[in-house]
């Protein structure tokens, strides 16, 4: 069983400004990887999709990665 | 005892925004006490915030201003932390959303906290139990130690006949 990330590195609330972070659950064109392949649990998959999104409106993240 | 009855009524929102890149400097540093003055006069306690710096957007934004649209490509991003009645919030956005100056803004609910996560030791590979192997419990036989003495001796007994 893989452990969830935010959990493990004690991370409450997740950050839209934090991109090292949000970038590593992108797969290489830019979108959110799936829970299967993040190993992130429900409750902050949706907190990461959301702070995701959120980076892509104000630019800091792409909505598709060329 | 006002003070508490105030808090319970405000909640925390955070304020992310983009500036164009052709501000100057001092520009940059006006508008970002502007929007702290405009909070402050909708109600706004600072919580936290900081001074936009200069990014290179992820994509190509445009925003058309007086029939000119104009292309953005870098700006400066900044944000402010505040606690505000939820219903002047929505004032705050309609103001907001009529300023000339701002490529984008985005005002969300958040917490008090400090939401940035500090520098810490991050895992690049999950963390995974060290792998510890079973103590299996020993199937063969008690050794006899006359059994293999003798077997031995069979062997070498046989080995110079087999050369």
């Amino acid at each position: 069983m893989r452990q969830d990330f935010f959990s493990a590195n004690n991370i409450k609330y997740i950050d839209y400004k934090d991109i090292e972070i949000l970038s590593r659950f992108l797969n290489p064109s830019g979108k959110i990887q799936s829970r299967r392949k993040s190993g992130v649990t429900a409750g902050n998959q949706r907190t990461l999709a959301q702070a995701v999104k959120r980076a892509r409106f104000l630019g800091l993240l792409p909505f598709v990665a060329k | 005892m006002s003070e508490e009855n105030e808090e319970k009524e405000l909640k925390i929102y955070e304020l992310g925004y983009l500036l164009p890149s052709r501000l100057a400097e001092e520009e940059v540093g006006r508008e970002y006490g502007k929007l702290k003055e405009l909070i402050a006069n909708f109600g706004g306690e600072m919580v936290s915030d900081e001074i936009p710096k200069k990014i290179s957007l992820a994509y190509t934004m445009q925003k058309v201003v007086a029939n000119v649209r104009e292309r953005f490509d870098t700006a400066y991003f900044g944000w402010i932390k505040f606690a505000m009645d939820p219903e002047k919030v929505l004032e705050l956005k309609k103001n907001l959303s009529q300023n000339p100056q701002l490529i984008r803004f985005l005002i969300f609910k958040t917490v008090k906290e400090n939401t940035i996560a500090t520098k810490r030791f991050v895992r690049d590979t999950p963390y995974r139990k060290p792998f510890v192997p079973r103590k299996k419990e020993e199937t063969t036989a008690p050794i006899n130690k006359e059994e293999i003495d003798k077997e031995i001796e069979a062997m070498v007994a046989t080995e110079p006949v087999t050369k």
